[in-house]
């Protein structure tokens, strides 16, 4: 079975808003925080600076807030986000003010305003100081730190400010200062309505019960144009009606009420308050009206339940007491059944298999506040699951729960890295081992020095050829052959220098080395040229060669020490993690038995409470035997007959 | 009697509106205090106002919040946070270090001429990363965030880099487009950030590359 909770998305959205509000602060200077909270991006006016730090937005903006939050860390390690230093700063100070982290978040803040950053900076780390001291109570320390904002908060934050300090008054009990604090807020947004609310509820409470009254009555007409508005003005109007209900005020209760939405969260307490305002109005048939239909709603309300004896009262009050009898014996029934299934319910969950199935329903691949519970696992009644789901208590506790397996396996992780970080640290050091010196024996076999000699000698040899423009020195091989083949053939003329033949072929030899000086002469400009070229190209060569052989010697004597210190740091952190993997596996098993301890006294409230009603009904069943007994029973009878047709006429 | 019977499981209903247990003390009254408590912003019970419950102030600022189950927990994400730090730093130091280190980023600015689907991307003729995006992604980066889409190491030198962009232009055509770059490595990291803007001239996106200093 699928289950959405009822208020995932209010508290998905208001959650969302919150974070966002909280780390999107550091990001107004760049423009980005409209794109954050507004359904279509508007064109962003930001301007990144360092691209690493863009990263950590890219996490960031997609609620990866580990991944951000650990990579941003990195990021500042390597002094690589130094153009956005202190909005990564007030960055991940709100990241980790999301994750609870109070002091860690704290520490941020307080250091950004103690080096002098500048003021919107300053501003944003005075508003999450506040509101950090706020929620670990330290009020007047939340109430300084406030005071000291100036007026370069982004305007977003401008009314998260007003909220902030209107909750630190209420906190202080300055009722009258809190509803001032909310007179500066113009804008509607969920924050500024809760605040109303609690504002209402607060002066209520501290006997301002006109003011209180007119908060609330002013938020329950406001108009609503989302379900979490429209929830919200339905709470309102309960709290209204109950209010005027214990003021003696039942007319009032009922008009209050009857705003509340029928098909609402809130509107199984809202019948059960108009059917008291009825009784209160001593019209116990009007009475009847919502509490029969509230009595065939799902038990598992605890409005609902109360309705199963609340319909029977009615009756009674009618004078119906037949129908009032067998409806008292009907629900007395219905809470035994609803004590076994109770029962059950604690069973599986004592049994962790209410924990497991959630955990396998709803996975989640990073550590946060935006991790919901959308599917309910099989139990033997879904209906009590939703009750305990909804409460704010366990799915804190769960969530954390998640944090902690999330935990758990990104050290497992990091556990099997850092083996294989060791092998390959092992393999590289021994093949640098292995052919480091085979190289360096190489490089020493060839003789760079030699080479270097030769490359003197050529340059030498050149600038010779080149001062005496000698284009013999620069011949190529084939030149080269073909003048010695001429001057052997030169050497084997000079006998018989009388023989004409002889003195002919002395003239065609000559020819053609004359033909071939002048060749050599002709190209002398060309390959003096080029020579010189290919002299500058060896130069590099031999200088690149040098190079390398001084990098291969500096390797020789540093990586051994580089390998070293990296042998050392996995070295360490190898006994931080096998601390921390049985640490966390300790803090998993613990908080799985206070998430099942918290559903467990959920469903044992439950079980309380139908026992007070079981033993509510069972004496009213008493009482109407005795009624019965001691004489009244001939006109109880006669009134039942005629009063529960009536009454069942109401009912339906 | 019977009717003190009845007004007592009246009290009964009007406090169990309240939803607390405290409602229902054996001598119940028509619990003002009740009623309003369930309304009451620390009320931890009130799912419909998260963020006033998430924003009450602890009961008690001296309590020894570290011996709790919650302080320790917070503790140790705490720890394993620096702890990642301190992994993903060796890790980097490790794999990719600084003299060969390259890496690749994707930016995208307004993002309404082009709807990116996925990037391809070849250094020196070689693919070294193909990246589907899911909408989450694209998201981000239209909100300013910069993927760092690839991290590897070069020898010095020089290199060359060709990106393929490919999604959905103007009037929900298929587009693929390219993108060149020839750079030099040096001994410090290079990064090189592939940027996806809408000329508003052209009506038509562009493609850049940018390498950083």
């Amino acid at each position: 079975m699928r289950f959405r909770l009822p208020t995932r998305t209010a508290r998905r959205r208001l959650v969302n808003a919150a974070a966002v509000v909280i780390t999107l602060g550091a990001l107004l200077a760049l423009g980005v925080l409209n794109g954050a909270r507004a359904a279509e991006p508007p064109a962003p006016t930001h301007e990144i600076r360092d691209p690493h730090y863009g990263d950590t937005l890219f996490h960031f903006f997609q609620e990866r807030y580990f991944t951000s939050v650990t990579t941003l860390m990195t990021s500042q390690h390597f002094n690589r986000v130094s153009q956005h230093a202190d909005e990564a700063e007030v960055l991940r100070g709100g990241m980790l003010l999301s994750y609870g982290l109070h002091r860690e978040a704290g520490e941020i803040f307080a250091q950004l305003i103690e080096k002098g950053a500048t003021p919107p900076v300053r501003d944003r780390a005075w508003f999450y100081l506040a509101k950090i001291r706020y929620q670990r109570g330290y009020l007047a320390e939340a109430e300084d730190a406030i005071a000291r904002i100036e007026n370069n908060l982004p305007p977003e934050l401008v009314e998260e400010r007003g909220l902030l300090q209107a909750n630190i008054l209420m906190a202080r009990g300055d009722f009258g200062g809190a509803a001032n604090a909310l007179n500066t807020i113009t804008g509607k947004t969920p924050g500024a309505r809760y605040a109303r609310y609690n504002l209402g509820i607060a002066l209520i409470k501290s006997g301002d019960t006109a003011r209180g009254t007119a908060v609330l009555d002013e938020l329950g007409k406001q108009g609503a144009e989302n379900e979490e508005y429209r929830s919200l003005r339905d709470r309102a109007n309960v709290a209204l009606g109950f209010s005027a209900l214990t003021e003696n005020q039942p007319k009032e209760a009922r008009a209050y009420l009857e705003r509340v939405r029928l098909k609402s969260l809130h509107a199984n307490k809202a019948l059960l308050g108009f059917g008291w305002a009825a009784a209160a109005l001593k019209e116990p048939k009007l009475a009847l009206v919502p509490w029969t239909e509230l009595a065939q709603r799902d038990v598992s309300d605890s409005a609902a339940l109360e309705a199963q004896i609340a319909v029977p009262y009615a009756y009674a009050e009618l004078g119906a007491y037949g129908q009032a009898l067998e409806r008292y014996n009907g629900a007395i029934n219905s809470f035994e059944r609803e004590n076994v299934s109770l029962d059950e319910s604690i069973q599986a969950i004592r049994s962790g298999k209410l924990v497991d199935a959630l955990i396998e329903r709803n996975p989640g691949d990073e550590m946060g506040w935006f991790w919901n519970i959308n599917d309910l696992p099989e139990m033997p009644h879904a209906n009590h699951l939703s009750q305990v789901l909804a409460q704010h208590e366990f799915q804190e506790a769960f969530k954390n729960y998640r944090d902690l397996r999330f935990l758990a396996k990104n050290l497992d992780d990091w556990r099997e890295k850092l083996v294989v970080f060791q092998d390959m640290l092992d393999n590289r050091k021994k093949a640098f081992e292995d052919r480091l010196p085979k190289v360096r024996q190489r490089a020493s076999e060839i003789g760079i020095d030699a080479l270097k000699k030769r490359r003197d000698g050529v340059v030498s040899e050149v600038a010779r050829a080149e001062e005496q423009a000698d284009g013999l020195a620069l011949a190529d091989e084939k030149q080269t052959a073909l003048l010695k083949r001429l001057a052997d053939v030169q050497a084997g003329l000079t006998s018989n220098a009388n023989d004409p033949e002889i003195a002919t072929l002395r003239d065609r030899t000559r020819l053609a080395g004359g033909v071939l000086n002048w060749q050599l002469a002709q190209d002398y400009a060309a390959r003096i040229w080029d020579v010189k070229k290919e002299l500058v190209a060896i130069d590099a060569q031999i200088a690149e060669a040098q190079r390398l052989d001084a990098e291969l010697a500096q390797a020789q004597r540093d990586e051994p020490e580089r390998f070293e210190r990296f042998a050392k740091r996995i070295a360490a952190l190898d006994p931080l993690l096998k601390v921390m993997i049985p640490r966390v596996a300790a803090l998993s098993k613990e908080q799985q038995g206070a998430v099942q301890e918290i559903a467990i006294a959920e469903l044992a409230r439950q079980k309380e409470r139908l026992a007070v009603y079981s033993t509510q009904a069972r004496f009213a069943v008493a009482q109407l035997y005795d009624r019965a007994n001691s004489g009244g029973g001939a006109s109880a009878a006669n009134n039942t007959k005629d009063s529960t047709k009536e009454a069942d006429h109401v009912a339906k | 009697m019977f009717k003190r019977s009845h007004f007592l499981i009246a009290a009964a209903f009007v406090a169990g509106a309240a939803l607390l247990p405290m409602a229902w003390a054996a001598d119940a009254k028509p619990a003002a205090p009740a009623v309003l408590l369930a309304a009451a912003p620390a009320s931890a019970a009130s799912a419909a106002a998260p963020t006033l419950v998430a924003a009450a102030p602890a009961t008690s600022a001296s309590s020894p919040i570290a011996a709790t189950l919650d302080g320790r927990i917070q503790d140790v994400k705490s720890d394993v946070i620096k702890l990642n730090r301190d992994l993903l730093v060796l890790e980097e130091e490790l794999l990719f270090p600084a003299n060969t280190q390259v890496a690749l980023f994707v930016s995208m600015d307004v993002g309404k001429m082009f709807e990116l689907d996925s990037v391809q991307i070849k250094l020196d003729d070689k693919m070294v990363s193909s990246y589907l995006y899911t909408p989450n992604e694209v998201a981000a980066l239209h909100r300013g965030g910069v993927q760092r889409i690839y991290l590897g190491n070069l020898r010095t030198g020089e290199h060359e880099l060709v990106a393929f962009f490919t999604g959905k232009g103007p009037h929900d055509r298929d587009y693929k487009r390219g993108a060149t770059v020839k750079f030099e490595k040096g001994s410090d990291p290079k990064y090189i950030e592939l940027r996806i803007k809408d000329s508003m001239g052209k009506l038509q996106p562009e493609f850049d590359v940018k390498v950083w200093q």
